[in-house]
């Protein structure tokens, strides 16, 4: 497959040429980092080289044409042209977005290329380039896995001029998902001090993908579902939303029609992500890598003086409550801490907490209907349990983040130390994720409910909380075990992790049908309560038993 | 032949002046020794030296070239060779060797040639083709000062070089140094330890804190020894072992109590 990408490179070498970019170069930096890629090669401490992942793609692949599989049913039989095509759209610049975002961040702020090339003869703007297309050669077998069913579709529903010109439009859109995600990068480089810029950046990255989810909600009420004509309403934002320029750019040109209207969304479509191609690269790609590269030059700050007896953190204080054993309060307070610093941690899960307002917000207002009419009508409703389930459930979600860590080669100091009890570690940890993060988001929540429901859901609350720590608990228990902070990233298992989330829902389904249970028969509490906490412990004494040989590394 | 020159250079980082003014004249091929302790600004002064920090105060000319004006053609006639520095692990010594060279626009023959028989002189060579993920820290020193010095550089930076390597090969690497130098090269080479260049460098340049604090042969360095500021840092640059004493005592005696 390389071969046939970088011969696709070879097709922009004119381009490239123009811009006074180093072509031998551009080429000797890109196949490079193909081959890295195919070769990455999961190392760990104690087992030495493993497999190499390199299907890892090709499931990728897979899973970008299923989904847009799934999308082309509402492109197929979507009302309207315009309908089908902005969904069509929304979904390809949604996910390379996300891609962009998550999966590629890493190697959009990557540093070892500077330390590594910089020295090197190699101007700024040819590194810029090369990483360029590195980036855009994925997104682009990525396009092609998402919009291969779509355009078949496209073409038997409305006819080859469409889907040419759709091969287009999706090109620009995936030019205008980089661009703009670079943009946003830059600009906080450009404006931020170089110190903080890496945690600046993590917090763009995650109101960006939260951006993104709201986004998408915006964008399915434009579309007005449920009556019959389902026509598009054009308004004032509709000029602000890409996925709405492509369609009436193709609207253009399927229907042959060209007013006002559609000569502007073109423009905007064409014009924009090549107005910001062109500026990015002439102003600001020397000045990216180079602020990439001072980011890189670790620089120590000025040391405060340290006092020995300097107050207690609060994850001190709080280890205080919620451990004894020394093991544990180790786990615990490890994990407040490096959850709190470690950026790639940070960048996977604090996006996923902020998903809980937003799905709180889907959930609960059901979509498409009006907002405030469904706030008045909450009351009447059960609908505080998704307050009180949503949280556990992404929360949880964490623990599968905590297993890892760049600094992971760090764990051996778990191995050489007297641990005899490593569940007791494992414990800690998951105490920590779960006061650090379940408790003040159910603290929120608890508030919301108070002021919506009243007292009488306080003891939901109660209940709730019992029942939310249990199936915490037996979620950590399903997977497989890991000492925290112990697996290099990027190593994460794709396989079996879809039966996985299968088995969490349905493991959250029941504990939520044993809350509703109760709400129906209200003496049950007295005895499901105790039954729960008893589980509680009995869960705590088996994390804590685990054994070193059914610990994975 | 003016081969590097520094006027006033200064460096700030986020408000600290970590070079506060250097001013150096190299005019003939020579070794330099840099030497400070850690944190003195050296890896920034050969970091703005070999163009890759950019922004800085003062005027920096590296053969004859402005620094801000000409970094390519700079880079492309110096090696630069820095302590622990990032490689790309998965790749294998010959690999990498060839992407590196490839930048210097080194021709593919050249590029096979010089690496082969590099790695082999510095016992690689069964290695070859073994990915460096697997590399101790000194087996991929030696591939970085094989990156470095592939495209016959005229001035070559070292930032602690011999950081990981086994003893003979700090005796080899010593030699090749020598020999480079022979050869008409100039060699500007940074370390925090004394001992490691008191008996190559033709001059010893020590800065502490962003100042240079003395400039010159190791004999007229050690001679003023004794005279004033010099005094504490010189003794701790060649490591003064009454000092250790005392404080090696005093660990132990943090364990007893």
């Amino acid at each position: 497959m390389e071969k046939w990408l970088l011969k696709f490179v070879h097709l922009f070498d004119f381009v490239f040429r123009k811009q006074g970019i180093d072509i031998t170069q551009l080429h000797t930096i890109v196949e490079t980092k193909l081959i890295m890629d195919k070769r990455r090669v999961y190392l760990n401490w104690r087992m030495g080289a493993q497999s190499e992942h390199s299907n890892h793609l090709r499931i990728m692949l897979g899973l970008y044409v299923l989904i847009s599989a799934i999308i082309s049913i509402g492109i197929y039989t979507g009302p309207s042209f315009i309908f089908s095509m902005t969904l069509f759209h929304s979904y390809v610049i949604f996910m390379m977005a996300m891609i962009l975002i998550t999966d590629f961040s890493s190697v959009v702020l990557d540093t070892t290329d500077n330390q590594i090339i910089l020295s090197k003869p190699v101007s700024g703007q040819t590194l810029f380039m090369a990483r360029q297309v590195h980036i855009m050669l994925y997104l682009l077998l990525f396009a092609i896995a998402m919009s291969l069913i779509p355009m078949i579709c496209i073409w038997i529903r409305f006819g080859l001029l469409t889907v040419m010109a759709s091969v287009v439009t999706v090109l620009l859109s995936v030019i205008f998902a980089v661009f703009l995600t670079y943009y946003f990068y830059l600009l906080v480089l450009r404006f931020t001090s170089e110190k903080r810029v890496k945690d600046i950046i993590t917090w763009f990255q995650i109101v960006i993908t939260v951006f993104f989810a709201i986004g998408y909600q915006l964008l399915l009420r434009l579309m007005d579902l449920e009556s019959v004509t389902a026509h598009f309403e054009l308004r004032w934002y509709s000029f602000f939303l890409p996925p709405v320029w492509m369609a009436y750019t193709l609207e253009a040109v399927y229907l042959r029609v060209f007013t006002k209207v559609h000569f502007i969304m073109c423009l905007l479509a064409v014009g924009l992500p090549f107005l910001l191609y062109w500026y990015i690269t002439r102003y600001l790609a020397t000045n990216f890598s180079l602020k990439l590269s001072s980011l890189a030059s670790e620089h120590s700050d000025p040391v405060k003086p340290v006092r020995r007896h300097s107050g207690v953190s609060w994850s001190q204080r709080l280890s205080g409550v919620f451990t004894k054993v020394p093991l544990t309060k180790a786990g615990f307070e490890l994990t407040w801490k490096i959850t709190g610093r470690d950026k790639s941690f940070k960048l996977h899960f604090y996006p996923s907490l902020a998903y809980i307002f937003v799905f709180v917000f889907i959930f609960v207002f059901n979509g498409g209907q009006d907002i405030r009419q469904s706030w008045n009508g909450l009351a009447e409703t059960d609908k505080f349990l998704w307050f009180i389930y949503l949280p556990m459930f992404i929360v949880a979600n964490g623990l599968l983040f905590i297993s890892f860590s760049e600094n992971f080669a760090a764990s051996w100091a778990y191995h050489s130390a007297p641990v005899q009890k490593p569940g007791q570690v494992i414990l800690g940890s998951w105490l920590g994720l779960f006061v650090k993060y379940f408790f003040p988001v159910y603290l929120v929540m608890l508030t919301v409910c108070l002021y919506k429901w009243g007292l009488s859901v306080a003891d939901d609350f109660v209940f709730g909380l019992a029942n939310d720590y249990m199936c915490y608990l037996i979620l950590g228990c399903i997977g497989r075990q890991y000492m925290p902070f112990s697996r290099q990233p990027g190593n994460r298992q794709q396989a079996g992790r879809f039966m996985l989330a299968l088995l969490q829902m349905l493991i959250v389904g029941v504990m939520v049908s044993l809350h509703i249970l109760v709400i129906r028969r209200p003496i049950l509490f007295y005895a499901i309560l105790p039954a729960i906490l008893i589980t509680c412990w009995l869960l705590e004494r088996y994390i804590v038993n685990i054994k070193w040989n059914k610990i994975a590394v | 032949m003016n081969i590097l020159q520094l006027e006033n250079l200064k460096k700030n980082y986020g408000g600290a002046y970590v070079l506060k003014g250097i001013n150096l004249t190299i005019n003939e091929p020579q070794i330099i020794g840099y030497i400070g302790p850690n944190g003195a600004g050296k890896s920034t002064t050969i970091k703005i030296l070999t163009g890759i920090i950019e922004e800085f105060e003062g005027e920096a000319n590296v053969l004859g070239m402005d620094v801000r004006k000409e970094p390519l053609e700079i880079k492309r006639r110096i090696g630069y060779i820095p302590e622990n520095a990032p490689l790309y692990e998965v790749l294998t010594p010959l690999e990498y060797l060839s992407f590196t060279g490839r930048l210097y626009g080194l021709e593919e023959e050249t590029i096979k040639k010089r690496s082969w028989e590099m790695l082999r002189l510095f016992e690689l060579g069964d290695k070859a083709n073994a990915r460096m993920n697997s590399f101790s820290k000194g087996m991929r020193q030696k591939v970085l000062l094989i990156s470095g010095l592939m495209h016959n550089p005229e001035i070559i930076f070292l930032d602690e070089p011999l950081s990981g390597l086994d003893a003979n090969a700090v005796i080899l690497v010593k030699e090749i140094l020598a020999k480079l130098k022979m050869a008409g090269k100039t060699l500007f080479y940074s370390s925090h330890l004394m001992d490691v260049v008191e008996k190559i460098s033709d001059r010893i340049i020590i800065i502490n804190k962003g100042e240079m604090i003395a400039d010159g042969t190791f004999e007229s360095l050690k001679s003023n020894a004794d005279k004033g500021s010099l005094e504490n840092i010189f003794t701790a640059l060649t490591g003064d072992d009454e000092q250790h004493q005392t404080t090696a005592g005093a660990f132990i005696d943090v364990l007893k109590s």
